[in-house]
């Protein structure tokens, strides 16, 4: 099994956004997170890459993805003031699609902030 | 460093000096030392409404004067009671009025990995932080009437797409009540309290952590994020690319027309 090493990885779990986690990985986890707090550490070693959920739902069933991004465009699409919320723990370039699209839905977004 | 709060917290050992003020009692405060920044008379009666004594609040006053270079770091401690975005405003602008002698600077504390990120991208993209409404075909800005949980708890918003938060487990309750009465859309790297609420949930490959991008912190320096693993589950950004491009199929509402008359609320 190889190890891969990451220096200067990015904690993203809170604001202070630390820039010097040094993370141990093997293929599906994160072993060891030098350098984080207890929260980084826990933040680091909770994810893992292994398939533990369906990759999407529709009305609690398994769906494909392919059929719940369609089901998601319809139903934001037939709403009147469709609201777009959360952006904290995504990129910033997912954030940017995110406004991109409540632009275009004619909607709301809106972030943490607003707390 | 100067504690402000209305219990003695664990922060108070690292504090010089502690004011512990009356809850609900933060925009009077803030206001007395805006009159005091500008020597201003100040009532007594009011002063002894907030729990300070008017010697306290003086000093504070001549401690920011006298720094070199003066921050406010704020939480939900202030926006979120008596005065909610009333509050913050009311510090943001102590802190403007302050640099007519010093350097001051207000920062908000973040809980959240990259809601600092979001309030740049928002920023940039549409000129305001957050809480901004598109439904005129431009964006308008108003916290307090376009805010989420003043949005949901009024019922005012007929469909939802969260991401990268999970307001099921932790909004106040007929906020959550108006997400599961409405269609939601929840992208999330676990199925969460959201999700379960939710009509479509889609499986995201977690942030920072299988996910690469940029991240800002707290004092707004964008960091890259490097990844040490590698998701089996589509990024953040991909699906909420693929939402957007598959609604782009669909006719524009703004084209049409109709349903601006719905809008202009």
């Amino acid at each position: 099994m190889s190890l891969n090493i990451v220096n200067n990885a990015t904690c993203t779990f809170c604001g202070c956004v630390c820039d010097d986690i040094e993370l141990h990985a093997d293929e599906e986890r994160i072993i060891e997170a030098k350098k984080a707090c207890v929260l980084g550490k826990a933040w680091f070693l909770n994810h893992t890459a292994e398939r533990l959920y369906p990759e999407a739902l529709i009305d609690g069933k398994e769906a494909t993805v392919d059929e719940a991004v369609e089901f998601a465009a319809e139903l934001l699409d037939a709403a009147t003031t469709p609201l777009v919320y959360g952006m904290s723990n995504i990129t910033c370039e997912a954030q940017r699609e995110a406004v991109g699209l409540a632009e275009r839905l004619g909607g709301v977004v809106d972030s943490h902030t607003s707390l | 460093m100067v504690l402000v709060d209305i219990r003695e917290t664990k922060s108070v050992k690292a504090s010089d000096i502690f004011l512990q003020i009356r809850p609900g009692k933060d925009f009077e405060v803030i206001t007395i030392l805006r009159a005091l920044v500008k020597e201003q008379p100040v009532d007594e009666s009011q002063v002894q409404e907030t729990g300070l004594t008017l010697e306290q609040l003086q000093d504070f006053v001549d401690r920011m004067k006298k720094a070199k270079f003066g921050v406010f770091f704020f939480g939900m401690g202030l926006s979120m009671t008596r005065g909610k975005h009333m509050n913050s405003a009311a510090l943001l602008t102590l802190a403007a009025e302050l640099n007519a002698f010093t350097k001051f600077v207000a920062m908000p504390m973040r809980g959240h990995g990259n809601v600092t990120g979001a309030d740049v991208i928002m920023r940039w993209q549409t000129g305001y932080p957050f809480a901004i409404q598109f439904g005129r075909g431009y964006p308008r800005y108003n916290p307090g009437e376009f805010s989420t949980v003043d949005l949901l708890v009024r019922g005012d918003v007929d469909a939802a797409l969260i991401l990268g938060a999970d307001p099921g487990a932790t909004m106040p309750q007929p906020a959550i009540d108006h997400l599961a009465r409405i269609p939601t859309i929840c992208l999330d790297p676990k199925v969460t309290h959201t999700s379960r609420l939710s009509r479509v949930h889609i499986t995201t490959a977690a942030t920072g952590i299988s996910a690469p991008g940029t991240g800002y912190r707290m004092d707004e320096v964008p960091l890259p994020l490097r990844p040490a693993l590698k998701s089996p589950y589509p990024t953040d950004e991909q699906v909420v690319r693929r939402i957007h491009e598959a609604v782009l199929k669909k006719p524009d509402w703004l084209q049409q027309g109709n349903r601006m008359a719905l809008n202009q609320v």
